[in-house]
Formats: structure tokens, C-alpha cells, sequence
């Protein structure tokens, strides 16, 4: 990565604590790290590290209780609620770990909900839909239901949906844990292949040691830090 | 994709209880639809009855008639305030009035005479349509009359039969004279059927010996011209003359037709309530079974107020579904209803505030037939609605999402 690139998320001495019941559940204890254009970056470590706390600030879904977290150029804290609404929609691609898909639109329709709500003109929506149901593997199946799909071919509308309005980083929830392991391995290639020819900037998270293996810049957490933040071979 | 697609999909998600809550909404709308029709045919034929049988749209008096009928309280120049407004369109009758007895072979009752030109009259009253038996009055017949249904039962009387008439000539003297029953009128409100007796105006002014003058104008409007307009230009036609609309006439009657839209739409509303709770019930359950995925929508991008109006267009589209089949439903029994109608003779004798029903009960059908029922439901829709969909809207999306 060059250093005088922007970098599209950062997060400066992030913490999070959560009350539950009288105690306080410190969720992240401080965390800071920053992604760039064109990253494919792996968060990972155990269950309850606070990749999902992470994942969810970064995707203005939630709010730090100190620190400060910047998105496209934005510190979430200054933003309204219409603001942060507008900045997912636009700027941030979300693939969840599953329930991606509203159940009565088709896989087409899934995919085009962000451009619809964008405004974008249905021609235009049509072109790169098709495109992008084809390049994650989907030609032909445009016109399914969730229901008539595998759990694979959903998180793959699921990417479809979250890079059709030409996000600046997709976030991606463990999006490979309710799938089995041959599924999960084409869903990462998919992202990878992605990565690579559309140069999308892509941040998921897994405790999967298989999917950590693969990544090319690996973040561990654990108990709410980062632990370790390196580039594999 | 666009939302009300997808609305119109949801409704289909769970057929049954969208089915359910459809036929809620359709019965009570198609039963208040009739209801409606029939309402407004009752209080507008009631209107109808009190302005063409009885008191036309505006009339005239000379200043203190109507607290004290006199026969010396007269219009002394009819033709003066007429001609000026059947220039402007309106049509005029005048009539001459007087009180006095009738009498049969057997009984007497005090009567009110009613003296009028046949064929004048006839442009500002159906009144001589009504006869019941015989035949409404002629000018070639100066010594035929007709009374009204209630005095011909206590006088014994009808057609063909000789009544006398008894009253106070202008000059103090009594008068009296006998008269042929030519015609016994139908029921035309509670006044009428007990005591007119109608004459040829010139038979009138010769028992009462009243020369010239006239006590009453009744005046029609053209139908374009609102009821307080043609009363000032009634005013205008007839300066110092006591000028009143219908409805300043019969104020109680005016005002229960005037109440009645008001009363309706409560009603509406009172049935309504029922299919608002079903409405809300639903549409509760419809958002709670969907909040993992309004969290979906809302953590992707979806606005607010675009959640609500996704919401408020499922409501929208059973409710339009509702109205299409209760309008199915409604239509054919109200047209049937408004040319058939319900035979009431038995009811005919019932009066309001002494407005006579119709014998005839037809259904109206116009646009305030439609859009009460019909408007009420969606008010009653949207307010059972609005608290799912700000629910829906609220949710926290992350909650959402892990909602299970
Ligand atoms: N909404 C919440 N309320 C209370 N505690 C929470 C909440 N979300 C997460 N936590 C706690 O915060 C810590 C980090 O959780 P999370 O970010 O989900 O970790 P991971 O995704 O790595 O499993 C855990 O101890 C978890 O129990
Ligand atoms: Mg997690």
C-alpha cells in the first residue's frame, strides 16, 4: 500500500463497552488501524474479540463510547442519523453472516434494492445488476427467490447486492460461517477474484484458521485489541 | 423494483391473514356503502319533498305575516317583485292564504285555504302531482278543491263530494261558500294532509273578498344560483318584504339534514373501529415478523420515512383491494336500491320535525355516497397503520438484524 494514499477507514483509539446488567462488557479496550483503497483484509480471532463491534462501528451502525472512527473521508461522530443512513447506502457494502435477502424479491431484485433507493434509472440499474449476478456466478438464476436458493447462492446476491452501488469498502460479517467449508472456499475466491479485477476493498471477518490462511493482510484480535496486523505472502 | 411492487408482494406473504384483514374491511365497507346510499336518498328526498312540494327554495311575506297570519298583511304589488326575477331565471308562484272551517254532511275542521294559479304553480311545486285521488286543481273549474288526505279522512269526504268553506271575508263579514272535492292529496308532509284545502287563486280572492295583493311568494332558484344568492336576490327584487330561505323556515329540519353528513361519518367511524383493530393486529404481526429484515433494509441504506411509506402502502394496497371487491359488493345492491327502491307506505305516516318521509325510500347514489364510506376507511386504515409502521421505522437496524 503507498502511505500517501487516503486511507478509507480509520479508527483512532476506538473503544466500545457495552453495559450488561451491572457490569460493563469492554468490547474493544482501544483499537486503531487504518484500511486502503484496494485492501482484501482479514479480521479474525476468537469468538467475543469484538470483530462484529468492530465491523458494525466501521459500518455506521454503531456508535464508539470513545475514539474516532473515520469512514470516505467522514468522522461518523459529526454525522446525523439521515447522514449515516445516506453513507451506508452509498459508500459501504454490507454482506451479513445470513438473512441477507428480503424473501419476496428475487435474486435480481435483491441485488438492485441499494440502486433502486440511490434513484438510480432501472436501465442503468439492469446493466450492471446482470453484470455483477454473472460475475459472482449467478447467470441464470436472476429470477429465484432466496428460498429457492443454497445458503452459497445467497451470501453471492448478498455480494452482488453490496457492490451494485459501487462501494468504497464492503464489510463482510463472517460471511462464510453458515456454509459448509467447500462453499466458504468459493465464496473466498470470489472476493478475492473481485479484489483483484474490480479492485474492491473488501474487510471480513472469520474465525475460520482455513480463511485466515488465505488472507493477504491479517488483523487478530483478541479480548477488544489487535494483537497482530500483517501482510502474508 | 420499486416500492409499491414490493408492498403489493408483501400483501401476498401471508395470504391468510392478508385475507382476513381484506374481509374485514370489505364487508364493513360494502354494508356502510348501502347504508350510506340510503341515508342520504332518506334526508335528500326529505330536502327534496320540503323545497318542491312544500316550500320552495326562498319565499316572500309581507313584514309580520309569518308571526301573525292576517289576511291583511298582503304583498300589494306581486308583479313588481315576479317580473324582475323570472327575468333572472328564477320561477314564482304566489299564493293567497286564509284560515277558516271546513265542513262535510257531518264533520268540520279547521282548515287552511290555499289559493294559487294551477299552471304558475305547477313551475315551483310538484304539489299537484301528488293527488291521490281525483284530480289536482283547474282554472276552468273555479269551484273545484283539493285538501289534503288527513282532513278528507276526519271530514268524511272525497271526491265528488260538496264542502263547505267558512271563513272571515276582508271586510269583516262572513263568508261562506260551497266547493266540489275534485281531488284528495297524497301524503305531502304532516300540515298539509291535516288541514289545506287548495283553491283557484281568483275563487280564493272572491270568498275572502280580497281584490288585489297576494300573502306568499314561493320562489325557485335556477339550479346554478346557491341558495343564499337566490335569497338576496330575492331581497333585492322584494325590499322590505320578510324574505326567507327553506331552511329559515324549518330550521330543526334544515338542521338535520344539515347534521347528517357529520352523524354518518361518526357512524363510519364507529364500525370502522372494529376493522382498525384488525388492521392494527395485522399489520402488527406483519412488522414483527419482519424485523431481521427492516434491519436488513434500514443497515443497507433505507430511510426512516421510506420504511413507514413501504408499511403504509401494504395497508394501502388491501385497502384498495377492499374497496374494489366492497364496491363489487355495494354497487349492485345500491343500484337496485336507488331505481327499485324500498316500498315504505306503511311507514309514511312517520314524520321528522314535520318533514314527511318519501313513500318511496330509493337509494341515492353520488359522490358523497362513495367518498364517506370509502374516505372514513382510509382515515380509520392509516391511524391503525401508523403505529406499525413508526415501530417498523424505529428499529435499531444492528437490533434488528439480531433480532431472533
Ligand atoms: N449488544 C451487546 N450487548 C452486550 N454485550 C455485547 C453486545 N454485543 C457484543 N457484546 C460483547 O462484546 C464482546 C465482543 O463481541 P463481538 O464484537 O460480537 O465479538 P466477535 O464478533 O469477535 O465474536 C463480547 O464479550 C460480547 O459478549
Ligand atoms: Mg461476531
Amino acid at each position: 500500500m503507498s502511505d500517501s494514499a487516503q486511507p478509507i477507514v480509520s479508527l483512532r483509539d476506538v473503544t466500545r463497552t457495552y453495559a450488561q446488567g451491572k457490569t460493563e462488557v469492554l468490547a474493544l479496550r482501544g483499537v486503531s488501524l487504518e484500511i486502503f483503497p484496494g485492501e482484501l483484509t482479514v479480521l479474525s480471532g476468537p469468538s467475543g474479540s469484538g470483530k462484529t463491534t468492530a465491523l458494525n462501528l466501521i459500518g455506521a451502525l454503531d456508535r464508539p463510547t470513545s475514539g474516532s472512527v473515520r469512514v470516505d473521508g467522514h468522522e461518523l461522530a459529526t454525522l446525523s442519523r439521515g447522514e449515516l443512513s445516506e453513507l451506508r447506502r452509498d459508500r459501504i457494502g454490507f454482506v451479513f453472516q445470513a438473512y441477507n435477502l428480503v424473501p419476496i424479491l428475487t435474486a435480481y431484485e435483491n441485488a438492485e434494492v441499494v440502486m433502486a433507493l440511490q434513484g438510480i434509472d432501472a436501465k442503468a440499474r439492469r446493466a450492471r445488476v446482470m453484470g455483477l449476478l454473472a460475475q459472482v456466478g449467478l447467470e441464470g438464476l436472476e429470477d429465484r427467490r432466496p428460498d429457492e436458493m443454497s445458503g452459497g447462492q445467497q451470501q453471492r446476491v448478498a455480494i452482488a447486492r453490496a457492490l451494485a452501488a459501487k462501494p468504497a469498502i464492503v464489510l463482510a460479517d463472517e460471511p462464510t460461517a453458515n456454509v459448509d467449508s467447500e462453499t466458504a472456499e468459493a465464496l473466498l475466491n470470489l472476493m478475492e477474484q473481485l479484489n483483484r479485477e474490480l479492485k474492491v476493498t473488501f474487510l471480513f471477518s472469520t474465525h475460520d484458521p482455513r480463511v485466515m490462511a488465505r488472507a493477504r493482510r491479517l488483523i487478530r484480535m483478541v479480548d477488544g485489541r489487535i494483537v497482530e496486523d500483517k501482510v502474508q505472502g | 423494483m420499486n416500492l409499491p411492487r414490493m408492498a403489493w408482494r408483501n400483501v401476498f406473504r401471508n395470504a391468510r391473514r392478508s385475507a382476513v384483514t381484506i374481509s374485514a374491511m370489505t364487508v364493513a365497507l360494502a354494508a356502510l356503502l348501502v347504508l350510506s346510499g340510503l341515508i342520504r336518498g332518506l334526508y335528500l328526498g326529505m330536502e327534496r319533498d320540503l323545497v318542491e312540494l312544500e316550500l320552495g327554495d326562498v319565499q316572500v311575506h309581507a313584514p309580520g305575516y309569518r308571526n301573525r297570519p292576517s289576511i291583511y298583511e298582503r304583498l300589494e304589488a306581486p308583479d313588481s317583485i315576479i317580473a324582475p326575477l323570472e327575468a333572472a331565471g328564477f320561477r314564482v308562484s304566489s299564493r293567497l292564504r286564509g284560515s277558516g272551517l271546513a265542513a262535510g254532511a257531518k264533520e268540520s275542521a279547521g282548515a287552511q285555504l290555499i289559493g294559487l294559479d294551477p299552471a304558475r304553480d305547477a313551475t315551483v311545486s310538484d304539489i299537484g302531482t301528488k293527488v291521490a285521488e281525483g284530480r289536482w286543481l283547474e282554472v276552468s273549474d273555479a269551484r273545484g278543491v283539493v285538501i289534503g288526505r288527513k282532513l278528507a279522512k276526519s271530514l268524511h269526504v272525497g271526491v265528488g263530494d260538496t264542502l263547505l268553506l267558512l271563513s272571515t271575508a276582508a271586510d269583516g263579514s262572513m263568508a261562506n261558500e260551497l266547493y266540489t272535492v275534485r281531488g284528495v292529496l297524497g301524503p305531502v308532509g304532516d300540515g298539509l294532509d291535516r288541514s289545506a284545502v287548495f283553491l283557484v287563486q281568483q275563487t280564493l280572492r272572491e270568498l275572502l273578498e280580497l281584490p288585489e295583493g297576494v300573502h306568499q311568494l314561493i320562489v325557485r332558484r335556477p339550479p346554478t344560483v346557491p341558495l343564499l344568492d337566490a335569497k338576496a336576490a330575492v331581497v333585492a327584487a322584494a325590499p322590505g318584504q320578510d324574505v326567507n330561505t327553506w331552511k329559515e323556515l324549518m330550521p330543526t329540519v334544515a338542521q338535520l339534514l344539515q347534521s347528517t353528513e357529520g352523524s354518518m361519518m361518526l357512524m363510519f367511524l364507529v364500525v370502522y373501529l372494529a376493522v382498525g383493530i384488525v388492521v392494527l393486529n395485522a399489520m402488527l404481526m406483519a412488522v414483527f415478523e419482519r424485523i431481521r429484515e427492516f434491519g436488513v433494509l434500514k443497515a443497507v441504506g433505507v430511510k426512516p420515512r421510506t420504511v413507514v411509506a413501504l408499511v403504509f402502502l401494504e395497508g394501502a394496497a388491501q385497502t384498495a383491494i377492499a374497496v374494489g371487491l366492497g364496491l363489487l359488493l355495494a354497487v349492485p345492491a345500491l343500484l337496485y336500491l336507488s331505481t327499485t327502491g324500498i316500498d315504505v307506505g306503511s311507514m309514511s305516516a312517520a314524520s321528522l320535525g314535520g318533514a314527511t318521509f318519501s313513500q318511496h325510500w330509493v337509494a341515492v347514489l353520488d359522490r358523497q355516497t362513495f367518498t364517506g364510506p370509502i374516505g372514513a376507511l382510509a382515515f380509520v386504515v392509516s391511524v391503525a397503520i401508523g403505529y406499525p409502521a413508526l415501530k417498523a421505522a424505529r428499529l435499531d437496524p444492528l437490533e434488528a438484524i439480531h433480532h431472533r
